[in-house]
């Protein structure tokens, strides 16, 4: 309950600064821009770098506006009060995770129009994408989540972030972006289930091992 | 005899290699309201810090309302801080920062019981933190402290920033937050500690 407390007021927040979505959807511009001129005009090179362009602009966005989550704490110096809170320090968490994932899915269903529209992945596979995005994305804001939050008092933070979370998140990315180049070359459902399956388990260890490891690493 | 609101015993603790707190002892006993003196740097506020459970002692124990430190999770709700300056989310009014507060704790949110210790400071309910001035802030900090009703209420220079009616009110909600618990609160304002603390301990610089 108090994570959903805590999820709708940054989302408040972030609704009325508006600082991490613009500069996430900034950043995703700039990159889309530079990767579309770099693969130049040809479609069948456009239609190969999709699913991974799609993914490398979701995870260096992501981590922006992971950065975000906690900045507003820092910003506001008001760490000490969720700290405060009653209770065991999970949910801090959990609510940090819930307001990072509903801006990714956002963040993530404006990447695939772009991607579509620019590198012909084929929208009309979109459910097949939309769980891609769920599952994918679940897995890389429960890292990211977590280890912004570890490094939210850290000056150095916004570098040690990338650090931490991409050596972690790889086979997240990797297994999001085969299955998406499964949908795009229209390959086999069972192939790209079986990517689906492997994400969902990288789900859930993550999960599980950040909401046990959060209240211990969160004190400073 | 009813238990110690707080007990620190020969706690330590370092920020690199810079030992801020050598070996710090100290007891609050239930309605005592305990002023800390010193000068800047002493540690003042990061025994207040490590008391709030926000930081952890690398030696020592700390023990509060009975039970060790790192042991206590609901009682946690029980502690109010006012740091200096306070921090409130600036985006918000001052209405949505209480009704935040009780949130976050657990509590039911009651509305009207935000607009009434706002009106008990005199605070406008609707004006975002950030146009406040520091002087609004710190009675922001009193109407959450009144909302809230700790029963260890940690304060760090709570006079700063506030005039004359603000000191009155001040004064009054320290004496409220004693009774039903006890006070613990850092101060340079030595005429300020006196007229308002049961007990005053001098907290000295060591290395």
């Amino acid at each position: 309950m108090r994570a959903w407390v805590l999820a709708l007021r940054d989302l408040r927040l972030e609704w009325r600064g508006r600082a991490g979505l613009l500069s996430a959807f900034s950043f995703i511009a700039v990159v889309l821009f530079i990767m579309g001129i770099a693969f130049g005009p040809d479609e069948g090179n456009l239609r190969r770098a999709g699913p991974g362009v799609l993914w490398v602009a979701l995870a260096f966005a992501g981590s922006l506006l992971a950065s975000r989550a906690w900045a507003i704490e820092v910003e506001n110096e008001t760490l000490d009060e969720l700290l405060l809170a009653p209770g065991s320090r999970e949910w801090i968490y959990v609510g940090k995770l819930l307001f990072l994932w509903v801006l990714m899915m956002v963040m993530g269903a404006f990447l695939l129009v772009l991607v579509a529209a620019w590198f012909y992945l084929p929208l009309a596979a979109w459910p097949q994408l939309l769980v891609t995005l769920v599952l994918g994305g679940t897995g890389y804001t429960a890292v990211s989540a977590f280890y912004a939050g570890l490094t939210v008092r850290l000056r150095a933070r916004d570098v040690l972030l990338y650090l931490l979370v991409f050596p972690l998140i790889l086979p997240v990315v990797l297994a999001a972006v085969k299955a998406t180049i499964g949908i795009a070359f229209g390959a086999d459902i069972a192939e790209v289930v079986s990517w689906w399956k492997l994400l969902g388990v990288f789900d859930v260890v993550y999960l599980t091992l950040c909401v046990l490891l959060f209240p211990g690493v969160i004190e400073g | 005899m009813s238990e110690p609101v707080v007990e620190v015993g020969n706690v330590w603790k370092r920020f690199g290699r810079q030992w801020v707190l050598r070996d710090v002892s100290l007891v609050v006993e239930p309605g005592e309201i305990v002023a800390l003196l010193g000068p800047n740097g002493v540690g003042k506020t990061t025994l207040l810090r490590v008391i709030a459970t926000l930081i952890r002692p690398q030696r020592g124990q700390v023990r509060l309302f009975g039970k060790p430190a790192k042991r206590i999770e609901q009682e946690r709700g029980w502690i109010g801080l006012v740091a200096n300056p306070p921090a409130f989310y600036r985006h918000l009014s001052g209405e949505e920062n209480l009704e935040q507060a009780l949130a976050l704790a657990g509590r039911p949110i009651r509305r009207e019981q935000a607009l009434a210790a706002m009106a008990d400071v005199g605070l406008p309910p609707s004006r975002p933190v950030m146009a406040y001035s520091s002087g609004m802030r710190k009675r922001l900090a009193l109407a959450r402290t009144l909302l809230m009703q700790p029963r260890l209420l940690l304060l760090d220079e709570p006079e700063t920033a506030l005039d004359e009616a603000g000191r009155e009110r001040l004064v009054e909600v320290i004496h409220t937050a004693a009774r039903g618990g006890a006070v613990l609160l850092a101060t340079h304002d030595r005429s300020f500690a006196g007229a308002v603390a049961t007990r005053r301990v001098a907290m000295e610089a060591r290395g």
